[in-house]
């Protein structure tokens, strides 16, 4: 019976796709456009390179150093500097070509080892991007901190170092120079290692071991770590947004298949069914098995093809489609209770974006819960299905080691019994009195 | 023993009533006809029939049984014709017919063989495996009856099946639904259209505003009317009563007066040409006298005061 009921749905199902494919291509297409927002695939790291102009117009030891500094190591897989004259990066600017123009001013080193106040490092923004030229504000903020920390620590070896720079020594005496800084340096170490105040990122073994509570900002660092461990750096902002986008879509698509009980009752299949001598409940279940399977088959498209199109590598593809079963299921559940409460289509069809949205926001999968209002964040969202599906598969994702997916999971599927029994007991009331609407 | 019995159904929708106490009986190879207009109560009648509505008074009995004692075995024996296409339109003929034989308990195979058979009783085997959604509004309605005929329903419940198609299409359902009574099934059918009723059905129940307002066989509705003829007389009316003329009333039932057209029955079984002499004499100038036999159309004049119109 429900395979006979289940057939005939996904035959109309396979025949008029386009609800489906929209619900479907929505998601991707919305990673897609946030994901190349952020940088999009790249060899450099999820933000990509970011390219910009360095004009030196100081032209110093100390402003050389700077400029090798820019695209050594680490730097060379994050930063692209272009030297240039200051003319040729404005115009480089204005043609959108670089993200920001970072001038070393004339006699900056001068001022830097003497000691004057009011020196300045010049950054031009550009401001048709937004994310690239607040990274290298912020990386600038971190240089000129080193900066203040060194004149601070090292005022007293300047006065010899202009010399140095202003080519008034030679090279023994450079070299006594560098070996009296490493001492005071070796003196200091003992007040700087340990630090009284320390910043650890947290590591897979960590977490494994103090798993008190997921984090998704926390998460993502370690995958951007972890990532880079394994060589596949580039691809976790689409991942990140496509579970999101599944933990909310997921919903309209079940709402989408649900609600073709709506259609059954207004095109009038339903009464006829009900004049047979069936009962009403597999008719009903049916639709939740067919609302599971469409989920399952969505989850797969969106998720496998999502990953194959934007280069997403699924850690953990087992557990992600238990996961993504539980949520399937929960979402059919819903769905079902909301078809029983608002039998009149256009209504149901309103509320049930409006509930979706509300689970998907609230629940992180647009936003990572950090982003959040603190009440939200603190005693809405921990309690929102939508957050243990997407949370646990970010997590799952994104955390190297063990994750704890078997509670959120339960908490899915006993959820979505607690409402399977609900609409049953709320269709039972909507056929009590006939199936007439 | 009649297949189904309604006794007393009463249904209201606030302080509307749409059932009013309404009983009759379908016997096995009869078709009754329930006629009247939109907004009668035929629908209503028919949902609480199938057990789509639960009455709010009166007992519906299938074979017998009353309904609401075991509703699934009444519905084992009935097959229900809803009026509006209730089939799906992204599936075929076959997909259709083969799903609603399913769901009425047949197995996989007995389903495909009766689906075919159908097919073929409803001339729409060479469009078996198009979607429904391509099909006329003929070919829709043959399979929205098709539908309910899957498990060879002894009792069939039709809510207006021919509603909105074309002569031709009407002529073939109304074939079909006559060879359906001569294998035996009872059929309830409910229409609006007045030759459908005249035509198809043994028997005729008027109902109007909930009410059963008298039941028959065309004979019998027609001798209501004082016998097998009427005439209709046309003539400038606007200032004349039948009520004044001397004796009209003894001799004529009246069925519909209005400024232009008088229609009247003769009273007992008098010779046509003296009742043609008696209403020539009336003190009004006659520009028209006809002879028609009574229809249903009367009928319901003189019931309600109304046109059943089509």
């Amino acid at each position: 019976m429900l395979r006979v009921l289940l057939a005939k749905d996904l035959r109309r199902a396979w025949r008029n796709p386009l609800p489906l494919l929209i619900n479907l291509l929505i998601p991707l297409v919305i990673t897609a456009l946030v994901g190349l927002a952020f940088g999009g695939k790249s060899d450099g790291g999820a933000l990509g390179r970011i390219r910009f102009a360095l004009v030196d117009e100081d032209r110093t030891i100390l402003s050389e150093f700077l400029r090798g500094a820019a695209n050594q190591r680490e730097g060379g897989k994050y930063l692209d500097p272009v030297i240039m004259e200051r003319a040729a990066a404005l115009r480089e600017i204005n043609d959108n070509k670089v993200s920001a123009v970072l001038i070393i001013p004339t006699n900056f080193t001068r001022s830097y080892l003497t000691g004057k106040s009011g020196i300045s490092l010049e950054l031009i923004k550009n401001p048709a991007q937004s994310v690239h030229p607040a990274v290298m504000e912020e990386l600038l903020g971190a240089l000129v901190t080193a900066l203040n920390a060194i004149s601070r620590n090292l005022q007293s070896e300047f006065p010899d170092w202009q010399l140095v720079v202003e080519g008034g020594r030679d090279y023994k005496e450079i070299s006594r120079l560098i070996e009296r800084a490493g001492d005071k340096l070796k003196r200091a170490e003992k007040f700087i290692n340990p630090p009284l105040v320390q910043y650890e990122k947290e590591s897979p073994d960590n977490q494994a071991q103090d798993r008190t509570a997921t984090n998704s900002v926390a998460a993502k660092s370690n995958a951007t770590e972890t990532d880079a461990k394994k060589g596949n750096p580039a691809s976790e902002i689409f991942g990140y947004l496509l579970l999101g986008m599944a933990g909310m879509f997921l919903l309209f698509l079940a709402s989408n298949a649900m609600t073709d009980l709506h259609r059954e009752l207004r095109q009038r299949t339903l009464a006829r069914y009900h004049t047979l001598h069936q009962q009403l409940a597999p008719f009903v279940a049916g639709k939740v098995v067919f609302t599971v399977v469409v989920l399952l088959l969505c989850s797969a498209i969106l998720l496998l093809g999502g990953g194959m199109i934007f280069g997403v590598r699924w850690r953990q593809p087992m557990a992600l489609g238990l996961m993504g079963f539980g949520y399937a299921c929960f979402a059919a559940g819903l769905m079902a209770v909301l078809v029983a409460l608002i039998p009149d289509e256009r209504k149901a069809g309103a509320l049930n974006t409006v509930i979706g949205m509300g689970l998907g926001l609230a629940g992180g999968c647009m936003f990572p819960p950090q982003a959040l209002p603190a009440f939200l964040r603190e005693h809405i969202t921990p309690l929102l299905p939508s957050y243990w599906f997407v949370d646990t598969a970010r997590n799952l994702q994104y955390s190297g080691g063990e994750v704890g997916w078997i509670i959120p999971l339960i908490k899915l599927l006993a959820l979505s019994l607690v409402l399977l029994a609900l609409a049953a007991l709320l269709f039972r009331r909507l056929f009590r009195a006939g199936a007439r609407t | 023993m009649s297949l189904l019995r309604v006794q007393g159904l009463f249904k209201a929708f606030g302080p509307v009533r749409a059932v009013d106490s309404v009983s009759f009986e379908v016997r096995p190879g009869e078709i009754y006809g329930l006629l009247g207009p939109n907004g009668a109560g035929k629908t209503t009648s028919i949902s609480m029939i199938s057990g789509l509505l639960k009455p709010d008074a009166g007992e519906v009995f299938v074979a017998g049984h009353p309904f609401w004692s075991d509703p699934q075995k009444a519905k084992r024996i009935m097959g229900v014709v809803p009026q509006e296409l209730a089939i799906y339109e992204e599936l075929t003929g076959r997909e259709n017919l083969e799903f609603w034989g399913r769901m009425a308990g047949l197995s996989s195979t007995a389903a495909k063989s009766r689906a075919a058979e159908l097919l073929e009783a409803l001339t729409l085997t060479d469009r078996a495996q198009d979607a429904v959604k391509n099909y006329s509004g003929g070919m829709k309605r043959r399979i929205n009856l098709g539908c309910a005929l899957l498990h060879k329903p002894q009792l069939l419940l039709l809510d207006e099946p021919t509603v909105g198609i074309d002569p031709q299409a009407r002529l073939n359902i109304l074939e079909f639904i006559r060879n359906l009574r001569a294998s035996g099934t009872a059929i309830l059918y409910t229409t609006h259209y007045l030759e459908e009723a005249e035509t198809l059905c043994q028997r005729i129940g008027i109902i109007d505003h909930g009410r059963l307002l008298a039941e028959g066989t065309l004979k019998e509705m027609q001798d209501r009317l004082g016998g097998d003829r009427l005439f209709v007389l046309e003539a400038d009316l606007k200032d004349s009563s039948p009520e004044a003329w001397d004796g009209f009333l003894q001799r004529f039932k009246v069925i519909q007066k209005t400024e232009r057209q008088l229609i009247v029955a003769a009273v007992g079984d008098r010779d046509p040409s003296a009742c043609l002499k008696d209403l020539l004499g009336l003190p009004v100038r006659i520009e028209n006298v006809t002879l028609k036999r009574p229809s249903l159309n009367d009928v319901f004049l003189q019931l309600t005061g109304r046109e059943l119109r089509e």
